[in-house]
């Protein structure tokens, strides 16, 4: 495949990002809003020599793409809230055992079955993470379709480099919304990592191997969550992902990710021209949180303001970020017909913020 | 308009009017689990625990309570509600996708219990909800949106019969397979639901009945074909029939 | 540039396929193009709107919030809505054939044209869309007219080559009419 402009559902982009970037089997259950990226890969992983597969359930989903990651190949999956919950079993298993794989959220209203409108409602589940011990996933979160083609590569790099499950969060309002996005030429980034060293591909070329999660001394227990918690720490120390702008000099510093994100472009324009001091930082990797953004920022800012469309959950992030530092003032929303604030609410709430 | 609800009795509520699909089966499955409910005379004691998909709806068309369950469980739900609450009525209702595809451990395993509860699974070959995916249910060679070339069996598998893989299983005690693709077959169905809410009246066991339905909207097919459909291709493959009564025995509970 | 768009119409009226021939054309032009789905009321009933935001630059925002700068209301029932929709300097494009009554308006300007009796003397009632888009080519410069007349041979031809010309004709006696307009 080459280089191509095309205009597609962001759903779509990411089918074909990931199958464009290596991705060979993909596994998935249908749930609005994230059905399209299973049905494009359906009909496009054949000509990569890949394959859709379409499972039984999200638990069995998650499994299998446990099991296909054993191999070192790389494999993807796309759900929406209620599956995702449902993988958490698998993710757990996926951090512990130290398997690289990629996983999409295309966020919906919740929580129980919820709605199939958009939403950020995944945040802390994503972040945090579902499933029981000490781990993490690296959490990233694409604003465009653009973006989507560009931030795959460095998913993948992060899966690989860590050998971890890298999870990429949309809330489904950009799910659904189509937009010209340029697709790279076919690269299959995982190609540049040998598993060789840890893959299970049978004792042909290597003494036998095992994988196992589950300890047989106390000591194994502590080695693995120690050995975890050194690699958390890097990732932590090194992968922080964000965009931020117009920070130097501002007052007031709006945070969002995702279409929110994307909508503070406009904000800080808006607000500019009319000669407020706004600025803002559009956290990209949600996991690890990008700190790094926060301890840099000017003594001139005297606020904060997180939007989400859900009811506050990054915000906790932020507030850990600033530890105290700066007022961190929150606006967010989710379901209903229009699930999520305008940009004229947020600029509204930044300006009364101002006032204050 | 007739007033149907008068018709029918209690059970069926028709204020709502319904959310189905011109043409969709679970309209006349609803209406024959209603009129069952009805003639039993258990209505208030009757719980609804549904599945999540089109069947959901069935619900907002009786006057008992309901429970919505998570995708796939509502046989552990049911099991759950049935040791807490023993007299009360507690039937499943969910889609082919939701039963047998997420939900086929837990349907195994209630169904194995042999717990009086009733199943009704209305498979229409489809994940109707969704926009018209595969289901474990899918005709072989079936164009659907994640099958666009037909399901093909290597990798993709067979369409399961669900009442084969129970019938073996001594707390099953009615387990049927209908269809509504004619008048006749209708009446059929009416009479195997009824059964299957009589076994658990009489407190027997474990009651569990298919029913074969059109869904024109996921097949992208005109009502009338997809009639003729589900009286041919679909109950030429999802043989009616049924397997095991054991009904008739007296009355244990 | 950056254009906010929003296309507006009753179930058939092809106000989403217009949008769409907006969105390949911007892709044609190396523009960046977002069209994001309805919200709120008009999603009841047969009405639908496809909102496209057209920049040559990365697009912020992907969601036209009552600032469309280019408005077409190709029915009467959504007239009200497109109205309320346009900001000041905008301009508002209505099919007269379908909309008796329509408002005053100061602030944006407001061009009307019997876009379904003409689409009913080139052959058929339903290529009043594309004589609608020809006019918003020609009053705005969204776009160009040969951009546009390439997508419709391009998507219309795959389909049904039959109805390329009578669409191309559609857009370009649109087109003149709106030059002839201004
Ligand atoms: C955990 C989870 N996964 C997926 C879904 C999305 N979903 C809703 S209904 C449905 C399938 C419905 O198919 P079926 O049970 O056959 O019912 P039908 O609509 O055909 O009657 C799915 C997959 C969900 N709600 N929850
Ligand atoms: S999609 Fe199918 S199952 Fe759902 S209501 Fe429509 S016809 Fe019935
Ligand atoms: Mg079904």
């Amino acid at each position: 495949m080459a280089q191509e402009t095309l205009f597609l559902k962001n759903t779509e982009a990411f089918a074909e990002s990931l199958a464009r970037c290596g991705v060979k089997y993909h596994f998935a259950y249908p749930i609005t809003p994230a059905t399209d990226v299973m049905k494009r890969m359906a009909v496009i992983l054949p000509a990569y020599g890949g394959e859709m597969m379409q499972m039984e359930s999200e638990l069995a989903v998650s499994s299998a793409l446990a099991g296909a990651a054993c191999t070192g190949k790389l494999v993807a999956t796309s759900s929406s809230g209620p599956g995702l919950t449902l993988m958490h079993e698998a993710i757990g298993f996926m951090c512990a055992a130290e398997l690289p794989c990629l996983l999409v959220d295309s966020m919906r209203v919740g929580p129980g079955d919820g709605d199939i409108l958009g939403a950020q409602s995944d945040y802390y589940v994503a972040t945090r993470g579902g499933a029981h011990g000490d781990y993490h996933t690296i959490v990233l979160a694409p604003s465009s379709g653009q973006e989507i083609a560009d931030i795959v590569p460095t998913g993948i790099k992060l899966a690989y480099t860590y050998r971890t499950p890298v999870l990429f969060v949309i809330d489904g309002v950009s799910a659904q919304t189509t937009e010209s996005t340029t697709l790279p030429a076919y690269h299959d980034y995982s190609a540049e990592f040998d598993t060789a060293g840890w893959a299970f591909t049978g004792t042909q070329d290597h003494p036998k191997r095992a994988l196992i999660t589950g300890s047989y001394s106390h000591q194994d227990g502590y080695d693995l969550n120690e050995k975890l918690r050194a690699k958390y720490a890097t990732i932590r120390e090194k992968e922080q992902l964000w965009e931020q702008e117009q920070t130097e000099d501002a007052e007031i510093v709006v945070v969002a990710f995702g279409i929110h994100g994307r909508m503070c472009r406009d904000l800080v324009a808006k607000m500019r021209a009319e000669g407020k001091k706004v600025g803002f930082i559009r956290p990209i990797s949600l996991w690890p949180f990008p700190e790094l953004a926060f301890a840099g920022l000017p003594d001139s800012v005297k606020n904060i303001l997180v939007v989400e469309m859900n009811h506050g959950q990054m915000v906790d992030d932020v507030r850990l970020a600033v530890n105290g530092r700066i007022p961190v003032h929150f606006l967010g929303k989710t379901g209903g017909d229009m699930p999520m604030n305008t940009l004229a609410e947020m600029i509204a709430e930044a300006n009364r913020i101002l006032g204050e | 308009m007739e007033n149907l609800s008068a018709k029918y009795g209690k059970t069926l509520n028709l204020d709502k009017l319904t959310s189905y699909c011109p043409g969709c089966g679970h309209g006349i499955v609803t209406r024959l689990v209603a009129e069952a409910i009805e003639s039993l005379g258990i209505m208030s004691r009757t719980i609804s625990i549904v599945g999540i998909g089109c069947g959901g709806f069935s619900h907002h068309y009786m006057d008992i309570d309901a429970i919505e369950a998570t995708h796939g469980r509502s046989p552990s739900f049911a099991i759950g509600y049935k040791l807490a609450r023993p007299d009360n009525i507690v039937f499943t209702y969910a889609g082919d996708g939701d039963t047998c595809a997420i939900g086929l451990g837990d349907l195994m395993h209630a169904a194995n219990k042999g717990m009086p509860i009733t199943t009704i699974m209305v498979n229409n070959t489809v994940f109707g909800m969704t926009g018209g995916q595969m289901s474990p249910t899918t005709l072989e060679g079936q164009v659907t949106t994640t099958t666009t070339k037909g399901r093909a069996v290597p990798h993709q598998g067979y369409p399961l019969l669900v009442p084969e893989m129970m019938r073996a299983m001594p707390g099953v005690k009615y387990l049927a397979r209908e269809s509504v693709a004619t008048p006749k077959d209708v009446r059929k169905a009416k009479k195997s639901i009824r059964k299957a809410f009589e076994c658990q009246v009489k407190g027997l066991g474990y009651a569990f009945v298919e029913v074969i339905v059109p869904c024109p909207t996921g097949l992208k097919m005109n009502v009338k074909d997809s009639y003729a459909r589900c009286g041919n291709e679909m109950t030429d493959y999802f043989k009616p029939q049924v397997f095991k009564d054991e009904t008739e025995q007296s009355d244990v509970a | 540039m950056l254009h906010k768009c929003m296309f507006s119409g009753s179930g058939g009226q092809g106000s989403a396929l217009m949008a769409k021939m907006v969105c390949l054309g911007a892709i044609k032009e190396n523009l960046k193009v977002v069209m994001t789905q309805t919200y709120g009321i008009e999603q009841r009933g047969g009405d639908s709107t496809a909102y496209v935001i057209v920049s040559d630059e990365p697009i912020g925002s992907p969601i036209v919030e009552n600032d469309a700068d280019i408005a077409v209301a190709l029915s009467q029932s959504i007239y009200g809505n497109c109205f309320a929709g346009v900001v000041p300097d905008g301009m508002l494009f209505t099919n007269s054939s379908m909309v008796d009554n329509p408002k005053e308006s100061d602030a944006f300007k407001q061009v009307f044209l019997p876009v379904s009796d003409t689409a009913v003397q080139l052959g058929t009632v339903r290529c009043a869309n594309m004589v609608m888009l020809g006019a918003v080519l020609a009053g705005t410069g969204l776009l160009k007219l040969e951009t546009v007349e390439e997508v419709v041979r391009e998507t219309i031809g795959n389909k049904k080559p039959q109805l390329v010309e009578l669409n191309i004709e559609a857009l370009r006696s649109g087109y003149s009419a709106m030059k002839k307009e201004s």
